[in-house]
């Protein structure tokens, strides 16, 4: 599913590497500039070079260029007739609004991976089963594996890249960091989502209630007894700041 | 995943002309859809989607007139951390909060929990690679391969996967009634053995609401489930009772192709106090007509054993 999905992607759209180009020119000019800037602040500027609305649109079958999205359709239903349509859509994500250019199949994390560059919803096991994909719609935790992007328009969507860019939650991120609640860090932004949505919720949980809010993300190094700690350390100083 | 047709349904009928068009099928929660369609598991692939978490009204839970109406698109999440539901029908509640993980609960609807297909690897292999008897098939590929999450009371239009919702138990021992488009059903009566499908519903026809009558004064119910990971996973068996203030009521899913209702227990255990014997022998009631496989032979302890315990858990509520 994970080749499929990348090679569909291979040519046209927003792909990791030369979003990452773009946001390190954005950012700072340069690879050196760029690690000595704050993450909070990179955070924000990667999601700033995100353009917010499409300017050209490209066909997801035979991969030619468009100027608007009616030309696109036409070109749709004349030439490629008995095929699904692409679509355009708005998505709300950490805040702001961007215009994307999808088919009605693909999920909101194929979305944020390949065409808005945000890569912290991690595509793994691709059937809800790991909480690696967790992102943040109207406040609920949930799977963007095996949420349809479609469905998501006018909807609050916060990913780990948000949490980041937000001075509140980098207590949380800095509690991870120094419990080191991650070997791999392949499954740690679902776990950094479904914690957040924790502590909006409860304040101060006990370690019963991390696990059991963490219930659903799997880490296949095994790094679980450290999250309850960095969550309820996180709970702490968060508390203390506001 | 195979490309398909989106539509945002705004009302119930507008729905029901989208899904009559044919090679249809309906949306809500999408946790067990979305992954059945990755897997391209049978051998037909809808050509459309019918959004129905769109439609206004889906969404609620209220209580009226002795009667708890939850609709369709309530998510499971909700129903867990609802107050009335756990004092009331504690073992909706339970079952509602035992449902896969917290992520999937915040996505799934109890429709679609109830709704959902059934697990068995042969029938769920990607690329539909078994064609089984519920596509349509000749084989049951489980009877002579590997069964051991299997049905242990025999097989239904030969097939010997398990119907595995969490909430169906629940919803039988709590007497509810599933309102669809055009009918009411009794919980007891709704699930079946199709191709494709695990419940009564005709094409086209969806569910509208669920309707549970308050227990009577002096019930109490109760939800217990056994799986190897205490998250994630699906049921080996799940037990639902309501007992006292009336006839009890005793369920179990996970055993057989549809909810399995004990009646021999439900007579044992009736105007009984609920203590360790009077459990135990209900528990013997209740597998007592079981014919498990030889893989499947597990199965009954844990069963006789849940039921036990889901007896003497209403005393301690």
């Amino acid at each position: 599913m994970a080749n499929e999905e990348t090679v569909n992607n291979e040519g046209y759209g927003l792909n990791r590497r030369n979003f990452l180009k773009n946001a390190g020119v954005a950012v700072a000019g340069g690879a050196l500039a760029a690690g000595l800037t704050p993450p909070a602040e990179r955070a924000l500027a990667a999601e700033s070079a995100i353009p917010s609305a499409l300017t050209s649109f490209r066909c997801p079958i035979c991969a030619k260029d468009f100027d608007t999205f009616a030309a696109l359709k036409n070109h749709s239903a004349s030439e490629h007739p008995g095929r699904v349509p692409p679509v355009t859509t708005t998505l709300n994500v950490n805040g702001k609004d961007y215009e994307v250019l999808i088919e009605p199949h693909w999920t909101l994390q194929r979305v944020l991976q390949f065409r808005l560059g945000l890569t912290g919803a991690k595509q793994m096991c691709g059937r809800g089963v790991c909480g690696s994909c967790t992102v943040i719609i109207d406040g609920r935790a949930v799977l963007s594996c095996t949420t349809l992007a479609v469905e998501c328009e006018g909807k609050a969507i916060e990913t780990v890249e948000g949490i980041a860019a937000n001075p509140k939650w980098k207590a949380l991120i800095n509690s991870y960091c120094k419990w080191d609640a991650m070997q791999c860090g392949y499954c740690t932004p679902g776990f950094v989502v479904s914690a957040k949505v924790l502590l909006e919720k409860n304040p101060n949980p006990t370690e019963d209630q991390c696990r059991e809010a963490l219930a659903g993300n799997i880490c296949c190094c095994g790094t679980y007894p450290r999250h309850p700690t960095a969550i309820m350390e996180a709970a702490k100083a968060i508390n203390a700041s506001t | 995943m195979k490309a398909f047709n989106h539509t945002n349904a705004k009302n119930l009928a507008e729905a029901k002309t989208a899904l009559a068009k044919g090679e249809a099928e309906l949306i809500a929660g999408g946790t067990d859809l979305i992954g059945r369609l990755k897997d391209n598991i049978l051998p037909l692939h809808p050509t459309a989607l019918i959004n129905i978490k769109t439609i206004d009204g889906l969404d609620y839970i209220k209580e009226e007139a002795g009667v708890l109406k939850i609709g369709a698109t309530t998510r499971l999440a909700d129903i867990a951390a609802n107050s009335v539901i756990s004092q009331k029908y504690t073992a909706l509640a339970q079952a509602a909060g035992r449902v896969a993980t917290p992520h999937v609960r915040d996505m799934g609807t109890i429709g679609g929990n109830l709704a959902q297909l059934h697990r068995c690897w042969y029938f769920r292999k990607p690329e539909n690679r078994f064609p089984c008897v519920r596509k349509n098939g000749t084989t049951c590929y489980a009877m002579t391969g590997d069964n051991r999450y299997h049905s242990i009371f025999g097989a239904v239009n030969r097939c010997i996967a398990v119907n595995i919702s969490d909430t169906a138990p629940a919803l039988i021992a709590l007497n509810a009634k599933i309102l669809t488009t055009s009918r009411t059903i009794d919980a007891d009566s709704f699930f079946d053995v199709k191709n494709p499908g695990n419940t009564v519903l005709a094409a086209g026809e969806i569910i509208k609401e669920i309707q549970i009558p308050a227990p009577p004064a002096g019930a109490r119910s109760a939800f217990l489930k056994f799986a190897i990971r205490k998250s994630i996973d699906f049921p080996i068996v799940n037990c639902a009772v309501l007992v006292g203030g009336g006839p009890a009521r005793i369920a179990l899913n996970a055993v057989a192709p549809k909810p399995y209702r004990a009646t021999k227990a439900e007579a044992v255990i009736a105007g009984k106090p609920i203590n360790d014997a009077n459990a135990e022998a209900a528990a013997a009631a209740a597998l007592e007509d079981a014919k498990p496989l030889t893989a499947t032979r597990y199965k009954l302890q844990i069963a006789r054993t849940l039921v036990k315990r889901a007896l003497l858990r209403t005393r301690t509520l």
